[in-house]
Parts: C-alpha cells; sequence; structure tokens
C-alpha cells in the first residue's frame, strides 16, 4: 500500500458514499451507510486507516488530512440528509394529522346571572363610586316601621300609594319599599351616611306586564350637614349616564312620598325614542325611573338624627324597571317566570 | 282626575296648546298621565237639519226624514225615534261614520227604504245619558259641522297627589295653571236668588258628635222639577268621566268636580219633621243595630263607628260615604235639602273601607276640607239647582259651625330654603315665588320660631330676629306647613331646573362590610361551573309549603344562619291562593321553574337560587334567613358533536357543594347518608356538613315528589344549603401553607370491604390510622365484580405520605401502609385486593 493508492481509495469512497447518503430514504436507511462507512468496527473508513501503519513515517500526516477530510465530508453529508428526512418525516405527520378547522370548539357550560341580581351590582357598584355603602333589612315589617315611622300615619290618605299584603303576625305585614331600611340605618350610624339598600318587596297588586306584586327595589339614602337637592341631582345624573349612556337627558319633577320633602321624580330622556315621543313613554320624551327627596324632617327624628342640624336625601328605584329599560324587557313578568330560554340570554 | 279644558277654561284663560299645558302641569307637580281627544269617535258624525218628518210607507214605528247636511242633495234617513220634527238641528252619522262602541254605520235598506245613515241619540254619542230620542241641537248650530268641532274636547288626565286634595277639583287645578302660566284664576261666581222660605222654617239640623262633624251647612230648595240637566252640563260630566243622573245630582256631581266639595242631595219629603213641621236631620254615629239600604240598594248593617246623617226614624245616609236609597232624589222629588259639610277624613276613610264603598266623594272628604267649603259648595249647589230645575231657595243656610278659619303663618328661614334645596334664589325671588300661588310672605314676627316638624313629633326651633319670614298660606293649602313644605313650594314653583346638580363634596362615610360580598362570590362560582341564577317569588303555595316538606332544620347548625322550624307566615289577604305564605326553603321553587322549562320542552335544567326561608320564631316574631339551594336534572354541562352527553347525578350535585365549600375557603364537606326519605330518595341522599361551616342536604328527589310537581325527568338533584356567613358575611383572605421541599410518597391501596360499609367510614379510619405524615387519602376507584365475592366491592385509595423536613424513606412509608391496612382490617373486616 502507497500513499498514492490509499489517497486514492479515499477518493473513491468519498465519491460513492455522498450519493447513496444524498439518495437515502429515511433516517433508517442513513444509520445503515453510518454504520458501512463511518462504524468503528467494520466500517468502510475504518479498514482503509488500518493501512497508514504501512506507510512510511513522512507520508503519515498527509493521508491523516485526507481521511479527516472525507470523515467531514461523510459525516456533513449524513447530518444534513438526516435533517431533510426529519423534516420530511414531520410534514408528513402534519399532513397526516390535519382536522377540519371549521367545526365548532367543544362548549364550555357557563350559567348566568339572573338580571335582578345582575342589575343590583350593577346598581351598587355605581353609587359605591360615591361611598355608598350597602346594608340590607328584613323583608317581613311592621305597620310601624314601614309606615309610621316614613311620616305615613294610621289611615293617612297616602297609604293608598301602597296596596299593602299582611300576614297572622300581630301588627306584621311584607314591606311594601324599601325604605324602612332608612330608619333601620339611621339607627345603626351616624352621620356621614351613604347608605343602599336592595331588597324584594311586595305590594297587593294584580300582576299584568307592568305590575308586580313580588318586585326588588333599591334604596338609597345620604345624610350630612349640608346635603342638599343639588347633590341629589348630581348623584342620580351620575348614575343616569353610567346605567343608559352618557349623553342621556336628565330631569326633576315635583313627586309626592310623605317622607321626603321636597320629593321629586327623576326621568331620563325616552331610552326608546330618545325623546321625540313614543308610545314607549306616553309620547313625553321622558321615562320616570324612581322617586326621590330630601328626607322629611319627621323620619330623620325617627331615625335619632337631628333635622336642624343634618339634611339627607334618599331615592328608591325600581330594579325591573331598571333592568326592564336596559335590556329592552317589554314584560316585568318574565322576571320571576325564570324561563331559561330568556335567563340563558345574559351568558 | 279627568279635566275637559273646555270647562276648565272657565276658571282660567288657556292659550297653551294641550300638549303644552300638560307639560306645565306635569312639571309642577300635577303629572299628567293621559291626554285623550274627547270625540275623536265620532267620525263622520255631522250637524243636520230635518227638512221632512214623514211615517214609513210600511213600518208604524219608523219615520222617513229627509236631512240637509248643508253639502250636496238632502239625505234619506229611516228614524225610530218620535221626538223629532222638521226645523230640528240633530247630529247625522253618514255611511262611513263610526260611533263610540266601534259602531259602523252604512247605508242601509230599512223595510224597502233606503237609509243614507243614522240620527243618533245623546247615548250613542255618549254625549248625554239620553237613549230615548234624538238629540236636538241648538236651533243655531251652523250645518254640516262636524260634530267633533262642535262639541269635541280635550281632557288632559291628571294624577293628583294625596297632599293636594285643594287640586282635586276644576278650580283647583286652575289655580295651578294661572300659577304656572301668570294668568288669573277665575273662581265661580255665585248668585243665589233666594225667594223661598225662611230656612229656619223649614230644616233643622243638629250634630251630635262634632269631633267627626266639623261642619254641617244646609239649604233647602223647594218645588224643583227633576229631570235631564242642560246638554252641556252633561257634555262636561261625561268628559269629566261622571254618568249625567239628573238635573238635581247633577248639580251636587258638578259642583264636586267644580269646586272638589262633596255634598248630597235630600228628598225633603222623605226626612221625618219635627214639631215645628221642619225637615229634621241629626249627624250622629249609628245605633246597635241599625241598617240603612244605600244608593247601591245594598242593605247594611251599620257598625257603631259608623257616622250617619239620620232623622228621628233612623239613618238615611253614611256621612260622606254614600246616601240612602229611601231619601234618593227621584222623578217624584219635589223639595231637596242640601248638605254640605265638613267630616272628619279618618272617620270618612275607615268607614269607606270597611263597606267598601270608596267613592269620589270620600276619596276628597279623606284628603281633608276646607272649612269654607262647606258654605260655599252649598250655595253653589243650590244655584246650580235653581237654575238646572227651578224651584225656589229658602233663605239662609242652616250652618253648625260659622267661624272660618283665617289664613296660617307657617314661618321659614329663606337661607335654611336655599341650603336645602342647593340654589341661591335669596328672599326676594322666594317670595315672588310664592306670591304666584296666593302665599304672601311678612317678616316673622320677633321671638316666634320657625317650625320644622309637625305631626306626632313637631319641633320648633328658634331663630335669630330677621332670620326668617311668615308665609302667609290660603285656608285651601292644608299641606303646607312646615318649612320643608315652603321650600318644595319654592323649588316647585322655580323649576326644578333651578337646581344645578353637583356631586357631594361632603365627608365621606366609614367603610362597612358589604353584605352581599359572599353571595355575589358564590353566584358568580356556580354561573362559572354552568348553573343559571334563578329568582322566584318568595310567596308560594300554603299546599306547595306542606307538600315537599324539606327539613328546614336539616340545613341548621352554622352559627349565625340558623332557621326556625316554627309555623308557617301566612299572608292574611293574599292576591291568590298561588301565593298564600312565606316559603321556608327553596327546593319547591326551583321545581317550580323546572316545570316551567320542562312545559317549554327542556329536559336539562341547572339552576340555582340564593333566597330566603321565613317563619314565625316561638316568640311569635318573623324569621328570615338566607340558603343557596340548586337543581340539576338531564344532560349535565353541555353537550355536543364533540362532548358525549352525561346525566346528571348525585355526585355532580356533591361536586357543586365541594366548589360551593371551595370557592368560599371552607373546611371539605363530609357526607353523611340521610336515611329519613322524603322528599328525597332513601338511598340517594346525603346531609353535607363541614361543622361550623356548611350544612345541608343534596340529594336525588324522591320519585313521589316528581310526580306530585307533574315533573317529566326521571332523576332530579336537589341540593339546600345553609353557609356560613351567607346572611351577611365576608370572604376570609386565603391562608398559605408552605409548598413542602421534600418529595412526597404514594401509595395505592386497593380494599375489598362488604358492599353496605360507606366510602366514608373507610376513609376516616384510614385518615385515623394514618400517622403525622399522612397528608391525602383520595378514592380513586370502585370495582365490583370477579374476582370478588358478590356482597363485596373494592375501594382503591390513593394515599400520600410526606413530612417538611426532611425525605421519608420506601421503609417507613411501607410500613405506615402496613398499619393503614392493619387497622382497615381490624375495624371494618377490609382486605388488601391482590
Amino acid at each position: 500500500m502507497d500513499l498514492a493508492t490509499l489517497t486514492s481509495q479515499l477518493r473513491a469512497l468519498g465519491e460513492e458514499a455522498l450519493p447513496k447518503i444524498a439518495a437515502a430514504p429515511d433516517l433508517a436507511a442513513l444509520a445503515e451507510l453510518d454504520v458501512a462507512y463511518l462504524g468503528r468496527k467494520g466500517g468502510a473508513l475504518s479498514g482503509l486507516m488500518r493501512g497508514i501503519g504501512q506507510l512510511p513515517a513522512d507520508d503519515r500526516p498527509r493521508v491523516g488530512v485526507a481521511v479527516n477530510e472525507v470523515r467531514e465530508a461523510v459525516e456533513g453529508a449524513l447530518a444534513s440528509a438526516r435533517q431533510r428526512t426529519a423534516q420530511a418525516a414531520l410534514a408528513a405527520r402534519l399532513a397526516a394529522e390535519a382536522v377540519d378547522v371549521t367545526t365548532p370548539g367543544r362548549p364550555i357550560a357557563r350559567g348566568s346571572l339572573h338580571p335582578i341580581s345582575e342589575t343590583i351590582s350593577r346598581i351598587a357598584e355605581i353609587f359605591g363610586q360615591f361611598g355608598f355603602v350597602t346594608y340590607e333589612g328584613p323583608e317581613v315589617e311592621s305597620d310601624a316601621t314601614n309606615f309610621q315611622m316614613l311620616n305615613i300615619p294610621p289611615d293617612h290618605p297616602a297609604r293608598d300609594l301602597w296596596d299593602t299584603m299582611y300576614v297572622d303576625i300581630d301588627g306584621g305585614l311584607l314591606r311594601t319599599h324599601t325604605s324602612p331600611g332608612q330608619i333601620r340605618v339611621m339607627h345603626a350610624e351616624r352621620p356621614p351616611i351613604r347608605a343602599l339598600l336592595p331588597g324584594r318587596c311586595f305590594r297587593y297588586e294584580a300582576v299584568d306586564a307592568s305590575h308586580a306584586s313580588e318586585f326588588f327595589q333599591v334604596e338609597g339614602l345620604m345624610v350630612d350637614e349640608g346635603t342638599n337637592l343639588a347633590d341629589l341631582r348630581g348623584l342620580l345624573d351620575e348614575f343616569a349616564h353610567a346605567m343608559f349612556g352618557a349623553g342621556r337627558a336628565t330631569r326633576f319633577r315635583p313627586g309626592y312620598y310623605p317622607f321626603t320633602e321636597p320629593s321629586v321624580a327623576f326621568d331620563v330622556g325616552c331610552l326608546v325614542c330618545g325623546g321625540m315621543g313614543c308610545p314607549a313613554c306616553g309620547r313625553t320624551g321622558w321615562m320616570t325611573i324612581l322617586g326621590a327627596g330630601m328626607v322629611h324632617p319627621v323620619v330623620l327624628q325617627h331615625g335619632g338624627i337631628d333635622p336642624e342640624r343634618y339634611q339627607g336625601f334618599a331615592f328608591g328605584m325600581g330594579v325591573e324597571r331598571i333592568a326592564m329599560l336596559r335590556h329592552g324587557i317589554g314584560d316585568v313578568r318574565i322576571f320571576l317566570d325564570n324561563d331559561l330560554r330568556l335567563l340563558e340570554q345574559f351568558r | 282626575m279627568r279635566v275637559p279644558l273646555g270647562w276648565l277654561r272657565d276658571y282660567v284663560d288657556l292659550d297653551l296648546s294641550p300638549d303644552a299645558l300638560a307639560e306645565r302641569l306635569t312639571l309642577l307637580g300635577f303629572e299628567v298621565k293621559g291626554l285623550e281627544r274627547w270625540g275623536s269617535e265620532w267620525r263622520n258624525v255631522v250637524v243636520g237639519e230635518l227638512l221632512t218628518v214623514e211615517k214609513h210607507p210600511r213600518a208604524d214605528r219608523l219615520s222617513l226624514t229627509t236631512v240637509d247636511v248643508g253639502a250636496g242633495e238632502p239625505l234619506q234617513i229611516v228614524c225610530g225615534a218620535t221626538n223629532i220634527a222638521p226645523g230640528q238641528r240633530v247630529p247625522v252619522a253618514l255611511p262611513g261614520a263610526l260611533l263610540p262602541g266601534n259602531r259602523a254605520i252604512e247605508r242601509t235598506e230599512k223595510m224597502g227604504v233606503v237609509s243614507n245613515g243614522m240620527l243618533c241619540s245623546g247615548d250613542e254619542l255618549r254625549l248625554s245619558v239620553d237613549g230615548e230620542g234624538i238629540l236636538i241641537l241648538p236651533l243655531g248650530t251652523p250645518l254640516g259641522t262636524a260634530l267633533a268641532d262642535l262639541y269635541g274636547d280635550w281632557v288632559l288626565d291628571v294624577d293628583v297627589k294625596p297632599n293636594r286634595g285643594d287640586a282635586l277639583c276644576l278650580v283647583g287645578l286652575a289655580r295651578e295653571v294661572a300659577a304656572a302660566t301668570g294668568k288669573v284664576a277665575r273662581f265661580p261666581e255665585i248668585l243665589l236668588r233666594e225667594d223661598g222660605p225662611p230656612i229656619g222654617e223649614v230644616l233643622a239640623v243638629g250634630v251630635e258628635d262634632p269631633e267627626l262633624c266639623h261642619r254641617f251647612v244646609g239649604r233647602r230648595v223647594n218645588g224643583v222639577r227633576v229631570g235631564p240637566s242642560p246638554g252641556q252640563v252633561q257634555r262636561r260630566l261625561l268628559a269629566a268621566g261622571t254618568r249625567p243622573v239628573s238635573n238635581v245630582v247633577d248639580a251636587t256631581n258638578y259642583a264636586m268636580l267644580e269646586l272638589g266639595k262633596p255634598t248630597h242631595a235630600f228628598d225633603a219629603g222623605a226626612v221625618a219633621r219635627d214639631a215645628r213641621g221642619r225637615a229634621a236631620l241629626v249627624v250622629r254615629t249609628a245605633r246597635p243595630g241599625e241598617r240603612l239600604e244605600t244608593l247601591d240598594h245594598v242593605e247594611r248593617v251599620l257598625s257603631p263607628e259608623t257616622l250617619v246623617i239620620a232623622d228621628e226614624n233612623g239613618p238615611l245616609a253614611i256621612a260622606g260615604v254614600m246616601g240612602g236609597a229611601a231619601s234618593e232624589v227621584g222623578e217624584s222629588t219635589a223639595d231637596v235639602i242640601i248638605e254640605s259639610a265638613v267630616f272628619d277624613p279618618v272617620s270618612v276613610r275607615r268607614t269607606a273601607f270597611r263597606y267598601a264603598l270608596r267613592s269620589e266623594a270620600s276619596l276628597r272628604f279623606e284628603k281633608g276640607q276646607e272649612s269654607r267649603l262647606a258654605r260655599i259648595g252649598a250655595d253653589r249647589v243650590a244655584e246650580l239647582i235653581a237654575a238646572w230645575a227651578g224651584g225656589r231657595i229658602a233663605s239662609g243656610r242652616i250652618d253648625t259651625a260659622p267661624d272660618e278659619p283665617v289664613p296660617a303663618r307657617v314661618g321659614y328661614r329663606p337661607a335654611r330654603v336655599d341650603r336645602l334645596l342647593g340654589t341661591s334664589l335669596g328672599p326676594k325671588a322666594q317670595a315672588a315665588l310664592l306670591a304666584r300661588v296666593g302665599i304672601a310672605t311678612e317678616p316673622a314676627p320677633d321671638g316666634s320660631g320657625v317650625v320644622i316638624a309637625a305631626g306626632a313629633t313637631p319641633r320648633s326651633v328658634a331663630v335669630a330676629p330677621g332670620e326668617a319670614r311668615g308665609a302667609v298660606v290660603p285656608t285651601w293649602r292644608r299641606d303646607l306647613l312646615i318649612e320643608a313644605d315652603i321650600a318644595e313650594e319654592v323649588v316647585r314653583l322655580a323649576g326644578y331646573e333651578a337646581v344645578v346638580g353637583k356631586t357631594p363634596d361632603t365627608a365621606m362615610p366609614h367603610v362597612r362590610p358589604n353584605p352581599l360580598e359572599l353571595r355575589d362570590a358564590l353566584r358568580r362560582a356556580l354561573v362559572g361551573a354552568g348553573l343559571t341564577e334563578v329568582v322566584t317569588p318568595a310567596l308560594v303555595p300554603a299546599s306547595a309549603a306542606a307538600a315537599l316538606g324539606w327539613p328546614v332544620l336539616a340545613a341548621g347548625g352554622v352559627p349565625g344562619e340558623a332557621a326556625v322550624d316554627g309555623p308557617l307566615v301566612t299572608v292574611t289577604n293574599p292576591l291568590s291562593e298561588r301565593h298564600a305564605v312565606l316559603r321556608r326553603g327553596l327546593v319547591g321553587s326551583l321545581l317550580d321553574v323546572l316545570a316551567l322549562n320542562e312545559r317549554h320542552g327542556r329536559g336539562d335544567v341547572a339552576i340555582f337560587e340564593v333566597g330566603k326561608g321565613y317563619a314565625q320564631a316561638p316568640d311569635g316574631a318573623p324569621a328570615e334567613w338566607w340558603r343557596l339551594a340548586f337543581l340539576v336534572t338531564g344532560s349535565a354541562g353541555a353537550t355536543a358533536w364533540n362532548l358525549p352527553a352525561r346525566q346528571y347525578d348525585l355526585d355532580d350535585a356533591k361536586g357543586i357543594v365541594e366548589l360551593v365549600a371551595r370557592v368560599l375557603a371552607l373546611p371539605d364537606p363530609a357526607y353523611a347518608p340521610h336515611l329519613d326519605g322524603a322528599p328525597l330518595h332513601p338511598g340517594r341522599a346525603a346531609r353535607a356538613v363541614a361543622p361550623g361551616a356548611l350544612a345541608g342536604l343534596v340529594g336525588e328527589l324522591h320519585p313521589s315528589v316528581l310526580a306530585a310537581w307533574d315533573l317529566r325527568a326521571e332523576r332530579v338533584l336537589v341540593a339546600e344549603l345553609a353557609i356560613s356567613g351567607l346572611s351577611a358575611g365576608q370572604l376570609v383572605p386565603v391562608r398559605v401553607a408552605p409548598v413542602g421541599r421534600f418529595q412526597p410518597l404514594e401509595r395505592d391501596l386497593a380494599l375489598v370491604v362488604p358492599e353496605p360499609l360507606a366510602a366514608a367510614y373507610l376513609a376516616a379510619t384510614l385518615r385515623g390510622a394514618g400517622g403525622d405524615t399522612l397528608r391525602q387519602v383520595a378514592l380513586f376507584d370502585i370495582y365490583r365484580g370477579a374476582p370478588l365475592a358478590a356482597g363485596e366491592k373494592s375501594l382503591a385509595w390513593r394515599v400520600v405520605f410526606a413530612a417538611d423536613e426532611r425525605a421519608l424513606t420506601d421503609e417507613e412509608v411501607d410500613a405506615d401502609v402496613a398499619r393503614l391496612v392493619s387497622a382497615v382490617a381490624s375495624a371494618h373486616g377490609a382486605r388488601l385486593r391482590t
């Protein structure tokens, strides 16, 4: 074996191996070629290298360089062939795994909050930004707390405003409004008071599209030195804008409640016609959303608060009324019916 | 109150459109709830003149007329009335006309003769109550005029609030219109020709109970001819919603609508006379056993609190509420006694409620009557009777309390008024506003206080000299008593736009816990878990509350959330039997919701409610408590092509209970069999308890309950839970346990036990025997069947051991497991499945 022979055999090995590697179909074939050419035992390159020992010492380094060149060429070819076949295999796998991406996803069950509790939460959130704190009172009240403490004496003609359901407990009745809570809060707290009282109320009232015998109200109460009607107006404007949109027109007009003086009704521009006048607003362009007023001095006294020092306002709104306007609901009866076809629209 | 504008014009000039007037009144506190075009029903009805009236050729009772309607050829019209004659002007409904009650008029043939329309009676047009004859119009009525142009009017429906009884009449509303428009209100001018005998010779009145009858003014008109009222009076009354009766009765109703003063007319012939031959009335309370047939022809037994107008033979009328049939004015009445009294408002209100006889009259008495009106009302009614029914008015009046009150002075501080309103109107502007409703102002006398609260708890405060002014309140304004009332009057007249809103800038209150916090967190978690919130009526049928028999105390044992097992709270005046008692539990209501949705074809239902239970405590006081209840049935969760359907079962329900505990950071609930059965499946019901934090029942409903509710569902899972803090509690912050540094070791144990052994007991034994390092015992499989014997089951548990400060060795864990196995072997006869 001389230098020239060995060198040509090395070159021939390279020329034989590289096309085979390029043509190898898969990783297994490449592994076979790897062993056949580069294997330590029995590999073609190893076989040639055994001839190096027979060469003169001076020639050996040159042969070593040539061997390394061939080895690197083969190794490089194997590596790029492996990458190529891996990519092809991956592409084949991905192609085989294709699905119809246009089908709907797997549904995740979710219920819905009832519009009454959702609306109460929204009201509480808005007034909460002005420091109003939530309280609750009982639903079975007495004539004293539901009426008399609120400046509605027995046999007062204003009682016609509240048709009342009585219960078989002495003096007991189902509260007709959340207003008894005003007295409870005044007894529990000292001014400054900013209170919100949501809850269920009852009236002896025939049920139709706009009347319910059970319904929900949110009462508001604010008492401090100097709290006045302008504060009430400003606060209710903020509320109306938050609930019904920033551009919503609002107005105060006189109202009547025995427990407020002065009393007001608070109207917003009709949510159906925007104020032009339509059947929904009785052609007035306005919709009443709540009643309010400055707390009557007698009521402050019943709450243990000096009406000479303190002033306050109160308001009461029907939760269903707000929800009906907000969600475009035309019939108050749906709230306690709980038809899931309707409730689930609130998801 | 219905207000015909044509009538209102008698008392105030109107130059606003009806719409504009309605808005002004609304902004003044008299909300106009409706605006009706009276007469809009008379389409194609015009004024015609009868040219000829002849007998119908083929029908004796019909007439054949020709009518000139001002345009075109005279029309031939067949008519059945007998009061017609040539030259009369009458209302003619032309073909195509539509009369009240949607009665269409067409060209017809009557007994072989063509009729080109119809001559109308007052009743057919709702212009009078006369249905017999054709309505004969005044001679000068222009031919061809549409009747709607002639008699049509705008009618406002005005909501007069209970505190403004003074404005429950045309004069009162005219005052308000005047205040709103700057016009002057005109009070009707009363001109009496008293050409009858002196009143003292023909009428005597005694008031036994002046507390209940503050004033009684009596007048008498002799020699009346009772008949229909003039057409205009009938038209006005009808437009105002009052049915004309006769000239005498209409006079009282007319005066009531005009002045707000209810009066009553008695047939003097039916009133007993005293020794001097005078009709003698007495006002007193009813005596035991007395009876009266009222105008509605109902015989009523009078209670002793009832105030009556009586003669010596007994009651003639219930004071302020309704007259009696025996003394009713009728066609044969010759002499009339007019009663114009002021009765005690509370007495009238109670009496009207007692006999379920609330009338326009009693409503006005209830609101309180100005004393002056007793005199004015008597005069006005006498004048109207004489004008419409003839007769001679007896000279003078009987008057039991002729002194009339002077205007009251109400002190107010202009600065306080502005402080309450948040305005800066000042004394001058306030005085000018008050003057618009006839309230004069004057300096308050030095040393006089200002009344800031009246009624049962009056309060007067001292003021500095010059600080207060006095408002001189007209006698009819009985609603203005305190300073705040004056403030309201000021802002009402200024218009509420004078109040410029601002956000409150006073001190903020203290932070307080939100009582809804826990309930809201729970609601959101359950919604996320696929349940829909429902809100159901608290009032349920008595039968449903009893039928379900849900053991309310099963959800007891949670501090602060106790229920009461007392009697139901029952409504004494329920709207219907369906809403008669307050419920003690929520499950029945959820079944109602399921039933409703099943009727809509919906079988998959997952709902919850956070609501109250109610009952009477042993001391008779009402008790209310909060509970969470849920119901699931049908397919669990969503179903879709890529999600196979699975039916809800007890494990789902228990999973929801556990979710609740987790969301609220409560201890894990444990379950014990609830063997009491009804209303639950005796083998599929558990009492769920996390001590001190959660308690309640969860289970499958008994088939008998499903049948009672008429439900189609086969399996319905329900739960009702008491939860700590549900009434007003707060979410507690999570306390974090350190994550151990050392890897825990797990072992799986399949334990073969007798079938009846509840898993919870086995788990309890495992936990008890586990030692310090046992961290978790979790069931992961239940197996029955070969090679196990019948009556055996295998419960497979994953047990996890760990220590905080060191790594455990396999050897010590193996020893722990051996201890567990021997513990369950001795406690339950369990063996390891190999």
